[in-house]
């Protein structure tokens, strides 16, 4: 059974990098977002990864007849906001001025979160090949009886 | 069932397996902080399969441990990946062939 659990490990580290994807495009489209509903300018933000052990309703059946080695996937833990101040821009006639005429923005630099998105990306095909290659291991398998 | 060179095949089949399924938990924590990479010490775990043990796991020593506490290498993780795929291949090959002669038996000169 150990190669179909190796299955749902990489789809763990996809479900990750998926949400860790979403995350740094949201940043990006709120760059310039001036109100949220907490108040205040968008505060950038990114995940925390955490290792997890993978398992399903069939494998814990499983388990209990046969010994299974560990199999370590990955989960998103936390999700932590900048806590940087934002950025002030001299805008008088911005509707979200304050008092001498500055306007705080999200402190966000696209290049940090385009470098972060290729790595998330990048990530996200190592585990893809990670399928294909054990996908082609069970079909070999499964070839042996044809 | 079958001889004892099917038998080690089955076994070096399992161990691959069992291999290839770090690799995949190493891969998918890639990004994870103080996650350590995880591998089997192949030569001397197909001796302990041999006998009938569960393979140990052991962290990979010597691996560069960047600033999160995180040593997966994803180089070396992409060349086990393929070189699983490969022995895996190579024993299902050598297991099927295996078979086949069993099957010739059994038909005797029909096929």
């Amino acid at each position: 059974m150990s190669l179909f659990s190796s299955l749902s490990v990489s789809a763990s580290g996809m479900a990750a990098q998926r949400s860790r994807a979403e995350l740094l495009v949201e940043n990006m489209a709120n760059a310039e977002t001036t109100r949220t509903p907490d108040g205040g300018p968008y505060r950038r933000k990114d995940v925390v990864f955490e290792s997890q052990q993978v398992t399903s309703p069939f494998s814990s059946v499983l388990e209990s007849e046969m010994e299974a080695a560990t199999t370590t996937g990955v989960t998103v833990s936390d999700v932590v906001v900048d806590q940087r101040d934002p950025e002030k821009r001299y805008m008088p006639g911005h509707p979200d001025a304050d008092k001498d005429g500055y306007v705080s923005f999200p402190r966000i630099n696209p290049a940090e979160d385009m470098v972060d998105l290729v790595d998330t990306s990048r990530n996200y095909e190592s585990n893809v090949s990670a399928i294909t290659a054990v996908k082609d291991m069970i079909q070999q398998s499964i070839n042996l009886l044809t | 069932m079958v001889d004892s060179v099917s038998q080690d095949l089955e076994k070096y089949m399992d161990l691959v397996s069992t291999r290839q399924k770090l690799v995949a938990s190493n891969i998918a924590n890639v990004d994870t902080p103080g996650y350590r990479a995880q591998d089997i010490d192949f030569q001397s775990e197909f001796q302990r399969l041999a006998a009938d043990e569960q393979p140990e796991v052991v962290e990979v020593p010597e691996l560069k441990i960047k600033n999160d506490g995180n040593d997966v290498s994803i180089d070396r993780e992409s060349r086990l990946l393929g070189e699983n795929a490969l022995r895996f291949r190579l024993a299902s090959a050598l297991l099927k062939d295996k078979f086949s002669l069993i099957k010739q038996a059994i038909q005797g000169d029909k096929s």
